[in-house]
């Protein structure tokens, strides 16, 4: 009967194909834009990402995300440094500057400023170049994806020279690092270089960079520099996640994709549900017959459910494999760079699919339980 | 095969045992209130193993509400139901459904093939509806219909067969199962009278056997010689039962309609 099942949704090709199509659309749009959207949010914390070497954060205690910033007092950092459990503590550079790209036009880049001597807080996958060099005056690190924003269509080189809020700069290495939330354009350089590009003086620390020590949960050495600094200390993971939650919980994104994801889901139920019940309605006098010469309930059942089973994985199959594309493919444009498909949105899209399979289903099999077998003998 | 039907089936009256089915004050009646119609009106009916029994009479005087009972697809408002020596009143859901599947066949006016499955495909349901495989089920069936003479038409859709090829499937998907009891209603209704009478011929040639009783429900009266025993129905009664000797005279007329 299961050959039956199967030959007469194959055998019903358009529906069989409309059935498939919007279940392969529900999943790609929840895939595609789930991905996008975790993607876009990520970006939020990509800085701490971009610095794995530091376990724990110390800024402003009034610092909500990574882009609202209140400079610490340089001498903050010596007591980080004295707080137990620190391995070591480095500052942290962080500001928006405005360079004019080699058409004359002004873009606004974001500066980091790393530790001078340990350069933590440089992307450590370097692709052109020597990131040592950032010790030499005037020298900066520029990202990759950046590189051909400012110098429009060129090959990314060393040697390049622009104009960091009017003061000239040298491109000494060229840096593969996260995209990031605010700013397309990321230049790196060394924290005191970074200081004479802003032209502020002292005491402009954004953030103190630390490593536990070995032994030490960085989660208490985090709870220690709080209590003996008054500054917040995050883990980078809580830092991360505060970040991201500002995004959610101050802009309007999770909202519209939110609302594009449902409509996807609702368009998957109603197109679905609407061809699986047209399709099992066509049907309903082959299962009333069915039933006539003796198929029981129990076995239609297994039918309808199989043919909806087969629909879902398929349709699932689809979209997930459209997906996968769409990522392996646009995902290599700058602006969607760092987009990929996380797993666990695979997953729930494949509990929507089931979920948009079963109610198709349950509503059709009502049909087909109840459908009279004396309907055979009614023209 | 088909010379083993060409004898006459005893008309002297049969004992219980050689009855196929049997009902006593059968009445239903559907709807209630205001929009109630009875229907049956106290049926009387039997037919035994290996005659072809005609149902006939006029439209809405509830031949299909009949047969539809004695299949076991309706319930009867009251009176007593034997079929193939089962109480059907006293079987119930799963039960009813196996009784049919196993002793049951079905010819209907419309064919009802399933549209996306093969001739050989469809008429095989019967058997995989009893967990014969598939493989085997088609095997078999594909063997009905060569004694139907589709050799050729075994894998062709109902959408490229003819009406009378299509009956013929269908009369190969009632069989194919061996069961004791087939049910027809109206088979020729949708055929042209030639047709019919080629149709009516094969039904009467590989469905009488002396195990099986075959119940045709119609009012076609060229296709009446085909009849051992003609129950003529009117207004939900049976109101006379007459012999019509239908085997001997079916041999003689066959392919000559009238
Ligand atoms: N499910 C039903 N509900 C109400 N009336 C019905 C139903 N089935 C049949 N009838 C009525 O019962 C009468 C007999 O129908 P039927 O048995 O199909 O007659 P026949 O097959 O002799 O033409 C008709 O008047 C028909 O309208
Ligand atoms: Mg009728």
């Amino acid at each position: 009967m299961y050959r039956i099942a199967l030959k007469m949704l194959f055998g019903d090709r358009a529906k069989y194909i409309g059935l498939v199509f919007g279940v392969a659309f529900s999943t790609l749009l929840i895939n595609q834009q789930c991905g996008i959207f975790v993607g876009l949010i990520s970006r939020a914390a990509s800085v701490i990402d971009d610095t794995p070497e530091a376990n724990i954060w110390v800024m402003d205690p009034g610092v909500k995300n990574l882009d609202t910033i209140f400079p610490l007092r340089d001498t903050e950092l010596a007591r980080v440094r004295g707080v137990p459990g620190v391995e070591w503590a480095v500052p942290y550079f962080k500001a928006m500057a405005t360079v004019r790209t080699q058409t004359g036009e002004l873009e606004s880049a974001l500066l980091i400023g790393a530790d001078d001597n340990s350069l933590i807080g440089i992307p450590a996958r370097c692709v052109l170049g020597d990131p040592f060099d950032l010790k030499r005056p005037d020298s900066v690190a520029v990202a990759k994806d950046a590189f051909g924003k400012v110098w429009r269509g060129e090959e990314i080189s060393l040697g390049k020279t622009l104009e960091l809020n009017d003061r000239r700069a040298v491109v000494v290495a060229v840096v593969e690092d996260l995209p990031k939330f605010t700013s397309s354009i990321t230049f790196y350089t060394r924290y005191s270089q970074a200081l004479q590009y802003t032209n502020n003086g002292r005491n402009q620390l954004s953030f103190i960079l630390v490593k536990a020590a070995a032994a030490n949960d960085p989660e208490a050495v985090a709870r220690q520099i709080q209590a003996q600094t008054g500054l917040q200390a995050l883990t980078s993971d809580q830092f991360r996640k505060k970040a991201i939650q500002y995004v959610i919980d101050n802009t309007g994104i999770p909202v519209s994709f939110a609302t594009v994801i449902g409509l996807g889901i609702i368009v998957g139920v109603a197109v679905v549900g609407l061809m699986f019940n047209l399709f099992v309605l066509e049907n309903l006098k082959h299962f009333a017959a069915l039933k006539a010469i003796g198929i029981k309930n129990r076995r239609l059942l297994a039918m309808v459910l199989l043919q909806a089973a087969v629909v879902g994985l398929v349709g699932y199959a689809l979209g997930l494999g459209a997906a996968a594309t769409f990522f392996e493919t646009a995902g290599r444009s700058p602006n969607f760079r760092g987009f990929y498909l996380p797993w666990q949105v695979a997953a729930a899209s494949a509990l929507v699919a089931t979920f948009i399979m079963l109610l198709a289903a349950l509503v059709a099999l009502r049909r087909v339980l109840f459908v009279d077998a004396a309907i055979v003998f009614r023209g | 095969m088909p010379q083993s039907t060409s004898q006459p089936v005893a008309s002297t009256p049969a004992d219980a045992s050689e009855l196929a089915a049997r009902c006593e004050g059968i009445t239903k009646e559907f709807g209630s209130g205001q929009t109630r119609v009875q229907v049956l009106r106290g049926v009387n009916f039997s037919v035994r193993l290996g005659e072809m029994m005609f149902l006939v009479g006029p439209s809405g005087c509830g031949k299909t509400t009949l047969i539809s009972v004695l299949a076991g697809l309706l319930t009867p408002n009251s009176g007593s139901l034997e079929v193939l020596g089962k109480s059907l009143n006293k079987l119930r859901g799963g039960r009813l459904v196996d009784f049919r599947a196993a002793n049951i066949g079905f010819i209907f006016q419309q064919f009802n093939l399933l549209p996306t499955l093969t001739a050989a495909e469809n008429a095989a349901v019967p058997l995989l509806g009893q967990y014969v495989s598939f493989g085997r089920a088609v095997k078999q069936a594909g063997e009905m219909l060569d004694r139907l003479g589709l050799q050729a038409h075994k894998h062709k859709y109902p959408s490229q067969l003819s009406g009378g090829q299509q009956q013929r499937v269908a009369i190969a998907r009632s069989l194919v199962h061996s069961p004791r009891l087939v049910i027809c209603d109206e088979p020729t209704a949708s055929l042209d009278a030639e047709t019919g009478q080629t149709v009516m011929k094969l039904l009467r040639e590989l469905a009488v056997t002396p195990q099986r009783a075959v119940i045709v429900v119609t009012h076609d009266d060229r296709i009446y010689k085909y009849a051992d025993r003609i129950s003529s129905m009117i207004y939900g009664r049976i109101i006379d039962v007459t012999l019509q000797g239908g085997v001997a005279s079916a041999s003689a007329l066959a392919g000559s309609p009238n």
